[in-house]
């Protein structure tokens, strides 16, 4: 029966980064109305960031190091959200969605290059905090603490975003946009640089999120696909904008997975779909969505 | 298949060419002998020959597996021009990256074949793209020769007795899965003979799916009563196995199977360390062989690893067999890393493909055509670095196969294999013969 406590901390860690990856990704669907198909790209910079200084900088204290990639991570890509939504992503705002996916497909490409030209097309191993962490007895098995630690900054984050959405003025603003873009302008709302706010906060925790699994996985190129694909799962069975939204998709996701694994091993991926098809036939604008 | 043996000597008298006799080993079958004086009318051409080779140069799979691959294939071929080339012709290779999937392999083979016209492709790693490009040999009339990809299917048909060849141009000089899985089963039935729970996780595509069937279909013909007791199916790439690694833990397996390669491999190892698998289960590694070195001093003992035929840097033993000597001490030097078995396979396309141009045109008297080439290569048999390679009559590789633990032996920065407990297990023994399917092999199999 302890084996059943691994499989669903197995999916609280899985739903941890996929938290993160599609509230990033839900705030810029939700503010701006964009869907941004470069998000995996900006996962895939944080990824490689945190690998890049955990590889070149934790022989001797691994963990004060990983923090250290997971802030750099956060910084560089949300500096690249800032980046592209000031270059390329500011022209589409009133353009038809075909625009907005040819742009932001086309960073994808340009982002996956520019990585390609800073770290090499091959991959990059981190696993040093995850080794050290160590592991921790759940019953007559093992489970490692660097999962815990990863469920621990997601919820972190989770708090952060939501005391900036809740407490600040700049948040309350954007969950004004969300609601209702046209009413917000007329009330003198500064549309603009909110976009741009917002889209550096999505940035910065795909960002994050990508630098949360180097310990575990590779940094190598397409790491980003995957973790898009489910977020846009997640975002449309949670809701559009929805904070709530995005943390429940992610643990019924997560767990999903995890346990969907154990139980259907045969249909892994489609059983995620499945899920999102059930909960949408009920709720068409997702569980948390107005 | 009932061929005619036709001995070095008389071929040579009948074809009028004595004085070309490049020292062509083990000549076989269905030559078709052209006429003399068409043949004495051949040259060699001046120019270099132009050799296209494929392996994954970027992603996960390019640091353990395509990039030592790709370097192997250069060591070769700069032996080769060092030592005169093919015929006197200096090969002029490039190498291209086999990302992108089988889709873009095809219009890559296209290009290769009818615009820049090269003499021939060895390449592949993924037995998708090798599916999917393979047929292209003889749609376009290019010579191509699959160096590293497995499933067995590439080259068998449906039912048995099949034709051979399925491929008029087409080749691998490698052996298939089979090889792999049949050697594992054989392992585990010597050494766990009482073994009652196996598990597999592999790829969930034509490789992993062909392997868990043969491994599969092999323990159950060896062990009768063994169960299977979970079975997975991650996606290629995967890059999140925690899931996997606790149901795998929680099914009970004593014995698990997996043909994880590439970056899949090394990371689902340090995912399943970091899980303690390794205190709960053993696994059992088709296609194991590079990780350890990937993975270094962590890496856990005890595992059972097969090295996709008898590529080793250890076997067969230096001292024994001074090709390996030369082969694992240039490549150490040149790249600081022992040679991995796609090192031994890009080794085993090149020198096919040499010996290949070679006895044909001892027999033509001048530079062979694809045909020509490809037909002098059908029952070839090569030295490499891992001991003796013969190409079948079905176009594809026959070869022993090792199987054993891992062990930390002082020396090494990584676990190697057990000197003591090594099993070789002979071509005939792991190879279904020539329009017989593996899988109908085993079945046959009275135990």
């Amino acid at each position: 029966m302890e084996i059943w406590i691994i499989y669903i901390l197995n999916g609280m860690y899985f739903a941890s980064f996929l938290f993160l990856t599609s509230l990033g990704l839900s705030i810029i669907l939700g503010v701006m109305g964009i869907l941004n198909l470069a998000h995996g790209s900006l996962f895939a910079i944080g990824a490689f960031m945190a690998a890049f200084i955990i590889g070149a900088l934790a022989e001797k204290a691994p963990v004060t190091i990983f923090v250290i990639g997971l802030l750099a991570a956060l910084g560089v890509a949300g500096l690249m959200g800032l980046l592209l939504e000031v270059s390329i992503i500011r022209p589409m705002y009133n353009r038809a969605l075909e625009y907005q996916l040819l742009i932001t497909f086309g960073a994808l490409l340009l982002i996956e290059d520019l990585i390609k030209m800073t770290w090499g097309g091959t991959a990059y191993y981190a696993s040093k905090p995850f080794e050290m962490m160590g592991t921790f007895a759940v019953g007559a098995n093992e489970y490692p603490f660097y999962f815990l630690f990863a469920i621990l900054i997601a919820v972190i984050a989770g708090i952060g975003v939501w005391l900036i959405m809740s407490k600040t003025k700049a948040g309350i603003m954007l969950r004004a946009i969300s609601m209702d873009r046209e009413m917000a302008t007329a009330m003198g709302i500064q549309i603009r640089r909110l976009n741009t706010m917002a889209f550096g906060i999505g940035a910065a925790l795909a960002g994050l999120a990508g630098a949360l699994v180097i310990p575990t996985t590779p940094a190598l190129l397409g790491i980003g696909m995957d973790p898009l694909i489910i977020a846009f799962i997640v975002v449309v069975l949670g809701g559009l904008g929805s904070l709530k939204g995005a943390l429940v998709g992610s643990v019924i996701v997560g767990e999903t997975r995890s346990i969907g694994i154990v139980l259907f091993p045969e249909i892994e991926l489609p059983l995620l779909f499945l899920i999102a098809v059930i909960i949408l036939v009920f709720r068409p604008q997702g569980l948390f969505g107005r | 298949m009932a061929t005619k043996k036709i001995g070095r000597r008389e071929f040579i008298k009948s074809a009028g060419v004595a004085g070309m006799a490049l020292g062509a080993a083990g000549i076989s079958s269905g030559f078709k002998v052209r006429k003399a004086t068409a043949a004495q009318t051949r040259s060699i051409p001046k120019t270099p020959l132009k050799v296209a080779t494929i392996s994954f140069l970027t992603g996960a799979a390019a640091a353990p597996f395509g990039i030592p691959g790709d370097n192997a294939y250069k060591l070769c071929a700069d032996e080769i021009n060092n030592t005169g080339g093919i015929l006197g012709r200096q090969i002029e290779m490039k190498s291209y990256d086999e990302a992108g999937g089988a889709d873009a392999q095809v219009k890559l083979a296209r290009k290769l074949i009818l615009e820049d016209e090269v003499d021939v492709i060895l390449g592949y790693i993924s037995s998708g793209n090798c599916k999917a490009v393979l047929p292209l040999s003889d749609e376009l009339g290019g010579l191509i020769i699959a160096y590293d990809c497995g499933t067995h299917v590439l080259m068998e048909e449906r039912r048995s007795p099949y034709k051979v060849p399925k491929f008029a141009l087409g080749f691998r000089s490698s052996a298939h899965l089979g090889i792999d899985n049949i050697g594992l089963a054989l392992f585990v039935q010597k050494y766990f003979p009482e073994v009652k729970k196996i598990a597999g996780i592999n790829p969930d595509y034509a490789w992993g799916r062909d392997s868990w069937l043969i491994f599969e279909t092999a323990m159950k013909q060896l062990i009768p009563g063994v169960e299977v007791v979970k079975t997975l199916w991650p996606k290629l790439g995967a890059t999140d196995y925690t899931a996997h690694i606790s149901a795998l833990i929680g099914s009970g397996a004593e014995i698990i199977h997996s043909a994880l390669w590439g970056g899949d491999a090394v990371t689902f190892t340090k995912q399943a360390i970091g899980m303690g698998l390794f205190n709960k289960a053993r696994m059992a590694y088709s296609r194991g062989e590079p990780y350890p070195q990937e993975v270094g001093m962590g890496y856990p003992e005890e595992q059972i690893i097969c090295c996709a035929g008898t590529h080793y840097f250890l076997y067969p033993p230096k001292d024994k067999w001074p090709l390996n000597k030369w082969f694992v001490d240039t490549f150490y030097k040149t790249y600081n890393k022992y040679p991995t078995y796609p090192c031994y396979h890009a080794y085993q396309a090149i020198y096919t493909y040499k010996a290949a141009v070679e006895k044909a045109a001892s027999l033509t008297g001048g530079w062979p055509s694809k045909e020509e080439i490809s037909k002098a290569a059908a029952g070839l048999s090569i030295e490499t670095p891992s001991g003796i390679l013969t190409i079948g009559e079905d176009h594809n590789g026959k070869e022993d196969v090792l199987v054993g633990f891992s062990k930390k032996i002082k020396g090494y920065p990584f676990p190697i294999l057990d000197p003591d407990r090594m099993a070789i297990f002979p071509s005939h023994m792991v190879n279904a013969p020539v329009g017989i399917r593996t899988e109908d092999w085993i079945k046959s199999w009275e135990v």
